[in-house]
């Protein structure tokens, strides 16, 4: 594996956020929030230009890692349309996306939309999905309805695997933002005569929350190696991945939200938007507890495949280009 | 890493099960017998050409890839560190003395360092010059075509056991205060130095005082220039920008807990294997944010920032999971059998020693200064 994702997904990647950007960038989800009948419309036609829907994330190497790369990007505008889980879709499903849900109350950031779901559980069952009308407005909900499941097979083990990884690059993308955002504020704001980037407390923060965004920057990129590898412990490092993931996002966005100070409690804030929006990626389909029960579970006594594992783990990492 | 790494690592595990006692816990006990393990072990590793991997063949080295010097670290870490306190001369005095040195001092240095025969001591923090360090006060005097030196330095890990001290004095004082300030050569066993162990709850050899009283030093002792020993201190301390392996131990710890505490280790607490579980996940979380900055550092692309956020991953780390293990020990059996006694015997070593992770080499508090002013400067992440 190679620690750094591919120049060619990097540059796919870049592509995605600067067309989000040039589509409306922090306005898009106001706009989707004020009439979610134009999720759609704001988002998909914007990526399907670059060919987003035409990546064949299972079946090429190079496609999974731009189709990471470009959820990336959309978590950082906060794009309010179901990238990660779009790219998912199984191939031998006639459905235009894929959820993970947990066993009990289905549920997905998937309303208002007029697109066809396949779902699954982390154990591999396999469902198709209709969403349910949204019973509350996307402002309260962050668009996640409750779904009707059809069960289809249990052969959704690598659905799992990617259904979990690709979303959390999407909130990988999230934390990016936050940190940008944070920077720049604590940059400009300046109390008691200098800017609360001086302050070492305000640095200490800073750093704890980096720390936090680039530790998942690395298990993603192993957790999406994993799946391009068809390692059978794909799944586990998907779980590890996602119990990183949710926790960083805890540190980051108490952070974020801490040195805006009440600044970043308002509409005008994107922090607010992002860090509302972030809500389902966080809770869905397992949260911090149930995610770390589900690792457990797995790992049994063996643990995580590493330097002292039974078999051993990879050693074939190669320098970044 | 490809095959010759896996080669390495599977030569270095054979290497320690044959020669390093199962119930080594690293060469600085109250057991003489285990600072002969590691002389041993380093003489070892010297005559396959394994202990100075890494150097340039010229000086005796295979001028090994990056990523073989990262197995070594790793093995060698996790097996609690069988090269004793020689390391120190491996990774950085020996680089420091290539690139610095005189043609003398190569000679005389460099092939006992190779061997593993001679044992450094970094004298570098003193009572009021810690994370500081430029504001260290051991001062040389000039006398004559010499110097005098005279101050005290602390926290000297292996200076009772140390033929040689890189040492860092004062030579004059000038408008920085990182101006001014020597790299010497010298060796413990001259007129002008006493070493003043300090017990600690580390062992024996990691913490000591050492006085200086008008040591004589001469133009023959200073690496590099004289008043240019910062800019040597600077690369000395990216030689450690990855520093130690600490993640390998714990993840080899948190491994060996389940076969160690047998059919135990169904009925922990749930809550307990989950903490487990979580420090399994950080484990990698290190060791990828290692690897990447070994990767960076290959390329001649890595920024202070990398390297400061996997020493803050990796010393929360060794602390962190230093609290899961403890918790699980005391959950076994204190009678269980060997295993279970060695295994206790290991976690409680490793706690002790984890308490100073987040200190020594450069304390957390730096490492979070460091990452949040390069974020804050730049902007830039990877």
């Amino acid at each position: 594996m190679n620690i750094e994702l591919s120049e060619e997904a990097a540059e796919f990647g870049r592509l995605g956020l600067q067309a989000l950007e040039a589509a409306g960038g922090d306005e898009l989800v106001r706009l989707a929030e004020q009439e979610p009948a134009r999720r759609e419309s704001l988002v998909a036609p914007v990526l399907g230009e670059l060919g987003a829907w035409e990546l064949d994330p299972r079946g090429d190497a190079g496609e999974l890692e731009a189709a990471a790369a470009l959820c990336r990007s959309a978590g950082y505008w906060a794009a309010p349309y179901p990238v990660a889980e779009r790219l998912s879709r199984p191939a031998d499903l006639d459905v235009d996306g894929l959820v993970v849900v947990a066993g009990s109350a289905p549920a997905a950031a998937v309303a208002d939309l007029d697109l066809r779901w396949a779902a699954v559980t982390v154990n591999g069952c396999r469902s198709l999905a209709v969403p349910r009308p949204p019973v509350a407005p996307p402002r309260a909900s962050a668009f996640v309805t409750g779904l009707d499941l059809e069960p289809v097979d249990g052969d959704g083990a690598q659905d799992a695997a990617l259904g979990l990884v690709l979303p959390c690059w999407t909130l990988l993308g999230m934390l990016d933002r936050a940190i940008d955002l944070t920077r720049s504020h604590v940059l400009v704001r300046e109390q008691f005569g200098q800017s609360l980037a001086a302050f070492q407390g305000v640095q200490f923060q800073l750093a704890d929350a980096e720390v936090e965004r680039s530790g998942i920057e690395v298990l993603a990129r192993y957790a999406l190696w994993s799946i391009q590898a068809g390692n059978a412990e794909a799944l586990d490092d998907a779980l590890a991945l996602r119990l990183a993931a949710v926790e960083a996002a805890e540190t980051v966005f108490r952070a974020a939200h801490q040195l805006h100070g009440a600044m970043g409690f308002c509409d005008e804030a994107p922090l607010s938007w992002l860090s509302r929006y972030s809500q389902p990626l966080r809770r869905l389909p397992l949260g911090r507890s149930a995610t770390l029960d589900q690792l457990t579970d797995r790992l049994g006594r063996r643990g995580l495949t590493g330097l002292f594992s039974d078999p051993l783990g990879t050693n074939s990492l190669s320098a970044a280009s | 890493m490809g095959e010759a790494a896996a080669a390495l690592r599977a030569e270095l595990r054979g290497l320690v099960a044959g020669h390093v006692p199962a119930d080594f816990l690293g060469a600085f006990t109250d057991d003489p017998a285990d600072l002969e393990v590691a002389q041993r072990f380093c003489r070892l590793l010297a005559g396959r050409g394994l202990l100075c991997l890494a150097w340039p063949e010229e000086f005796g080295g295979r001028g090994a890839s990056a990523w073989e010097q990262t197995v070594v670290r790793e093995e060698m870490w996790a097996h609690h560190e069988p090269r004793g306190a020689q390391y120190m001369g491996v990774n950085w005095v020996g680089p420091a003395i290539m690139r610095h040195g005189t043609a003398e001092q190569r000679r005389v240095h460099l092939p006992p360092i190779a061997r593993g025969e001679v044992t450094w001591c970094q004298g570098f923090s003193e009572p009021d010059a810690g994370s500081d360090l430029a504001s260290l006060r051991t001062a040389a005097r000039r006398v004559g075509d010499g110097w005098r030196v005279s101050g005290q330095k602390i926290w000297t890990s292996y200076a009772t056991m140390a033929q040689w001290c890189f040492l860092l004095a004062r030579t004059s004082r000038g408008e920085k205060k990182q101006h001014g300030i020597t790299v010497f050569l010298v060796p413990m066993s001259a007129r002008g130095i006493e070493v003043r162990p300090i017990r600690s709850m580390m062992g024996p050899h990691h913490l000591n005082e050492v006085f200086f009283d008008e040591l004589r030093v001469s133009e023959a002792d200073v690496l590099g220039r004289v008043d240019e020993g910062w800019r040597v201190v600077q690369e000395v301390l990216a030689y450690e920008r990855v520093g130690i392996a600490r993640y390998a131990r714990c993840e080899r710890l948190l491994l060996a807990a389940p076969p160690a505490l047998g059919g135990q280790w169904e009925v922990l607490r749930a809550e307990l294997r989950g903490r487990w579980a979580r420090m399994l996940v950080h484990c990698r979380r290190a060791r990828l944010l290692a690897y990447r900055v070994v990767s960076l550092q290959s390329v001649g692309r890595v920024t202070p920032s990398d390297s400061a956020a996997y020493r803050i991953a990796v010393t929360r780390l060794d602390q962190d999971s230093a609290e899961v293990l403890m918790e699980i020990v005391a959950f076994a059996s204190p009678n269980g059998g060997e295993q279970a006694r060695r295994f206790h015997s290991e976690v409680e070593d490793h706690w002790r020693y984890s308490q100073a992770s987040t200190v020594a080499s450069g304390s957390i508090e730096m490492q979070r200064i460091l990452l949040a002013r390069a974020l804050l400067a730049t902007g830039e992440r990877r």
